[in-house]
């Protein structure tokens, strides 16, 4: 595989989300609103694209028998040091953090890549492979964030669109459902649908 | 993978070494960056309590503020409370969905709500986590906790001075809201009180 297909592919016919269907827990959870979105798929992307590296750079040295184990004390480590600095430079942002830290230990997304990538991978491909597939996870999580707080709270990053267009007036409202995360899953379904019609190699026989 | 064979030995010595070397760098990190979030911390319970009585205030200034403006004292059974110069705030203590809820209630002389600010260490953003939004604490003002403390439920009657539009999608943590409040009331039933006789 070439390197620039590490970095291109995750974003639509190797997608994380759509296509490995990794990471969809996360994404249900926290894509109410935009700005928790945006940050967790920052954070999801720096932690993949740093264990990746870490992982594949110890990989001769693993022990087979308790590589899961060896993979998670990295991504947890790398985690808690994310929120610690976060929590003393940047306390704001680590406030909206706080909540997925556990969440980005636990993602299939990190785990998954480490396991099916890195294990096996040279590290500079590897650091590639984990970019790529944060940002194929981005990419879909800022999509659902943003059609869920515009059509859930009628506001894009806490600011009030809706009431500023002057829809309220004429009788619009907020869609309550788009607040929940049921809708969350269905929005991804309507995606990988969309997605699968685009890509009929994709669609199992 | 590399098809090597690994003993016993090996796996327990690298376990044991990758665990100690993970365990020291966040140590160091840990103990270096604490003095930081701490007063992070500190910094941001003064500026949640000038919030309740107006008072918008930044990270830097909120330690200088907060002297000005906020007296800390304790009712007689020990519990802490603050006063400002036209009344109390009192602190609230509670369980959300997923863990600690907390928030500052600011009384006038007659125990009516003339602010409030709630904050949350894991409640759902978008959900529960709108507790934390100034559009929630709002609903507070004008409340009163004389007779009976506030609580929240669905279709709030705008006039009654007891209930408070619940979240949407955020029952549990409303109700957390709602045993908060509750339990506040009663513990600082005599400081309100007291403090109605005082006036009278």
């Amino acid at each position: 595989m070439k390197n620039t297909d590490l970095i291109k592919l995750p974003f639509s016919k190797n997608n994380p989300i759509l296509v490995q269907v990794l990471g969809v827990c996360s994404c249900l959870a926290v894509t109410a609103q935009l700005k928790p979105a945006v940050v967790m798929a920052i954070s999801v992307t720096v932690v993949v694209a740093l264990s990746n590296l870490i992982i594949s750079l110890l990989r001769n040295t693993i022990p087979p028998r308790i590589r899961i184990i060896v993979q998670l004390v990295v991504v947890s480590t790398l985690v808690v040091l994310v929120d610690q600095v976060l929590k003393a430079y940047m306390y704001d942002v680590s406030k909206q953090l706080s909540v997925f830290v556990g969440l980005i230990i636990t993602n299939c997304i990190v785990m998954g890549r480490l396991e099916a990538f890195a294990m096996v991978q040279k590290p500079w491909p590897s650091l590639l492979d984990g970019i790529g597939n944060g940002l194929g996870y981005s990419v879909i999580l800022i999509t659902l964030g943003f059609v869920r707080e515009l059509f859930g709270s009628g506001t894009l990053w806490g600011y009030p669109v809706v009431e500023k267009l002057g829809l309220y007036s004429i009788g619009y409202e907020n869609n309550g459902l788009m607040i929940m995360p049921p809708m969350a899953l269905i929005l991804v379904g309507l995606i990988i649908w969309w997605h699968r019609s685009r890509n009929k190699d994709l669609v199992e026989q | 993978m590399a098809k090597k064979n690994f003993s016993n030995s090996y796996i327990f010595i690298y376990s044991a070494v990758l665990v100690v070397v993970a365990a020291l760098i966040l140590t160091v990190v840990s103990v270096s960056l604490k003095p930081m979030q701490t007063k992070n911390q500190q910094a941001e319970t003064k500026q949640m309590i000038l919030k309740t009585i107006g008072i918008e205030s930044t990270r830097d200034n909120a330690a200088k503020l907060y002297a000005q403006h906020i007296t800390e004292s304790t009712t007689p059974s020990g519990l802490p409370y603050y006063t400002y110069s036209e009344g109390v705030i009192i602190p609230l203590k509670g369980t959300g969905l997923w863990g600690p809820i907390w928030g500052y209630l600011a009384l006038d002389g007659s125990s009516n709500v003339v602010g409030a600010v709630f904050d949350h260490k894991g409640e759902t953003p978008g959900l529960g986590g709108e507790i934390a939004t100034d559009k929630f604490a709002h609903r507070f003002i004008g409340k009163t906790m004389d007779e009976h403390p506030i609580y929240l439920t669905k279709n709030a009657e705008k006039d009654n001075p007891y209930q408070v539009d619940a979240i949407s999608g955020g029952t549990m943590t409303s109700n957390g809201v709602t045993a908060m409040l509750e339990k506040a009331f009663f513990d600082y039933r005599d400081l309100t009180e007291e403090r109605e006789e005082d006036e009278q």
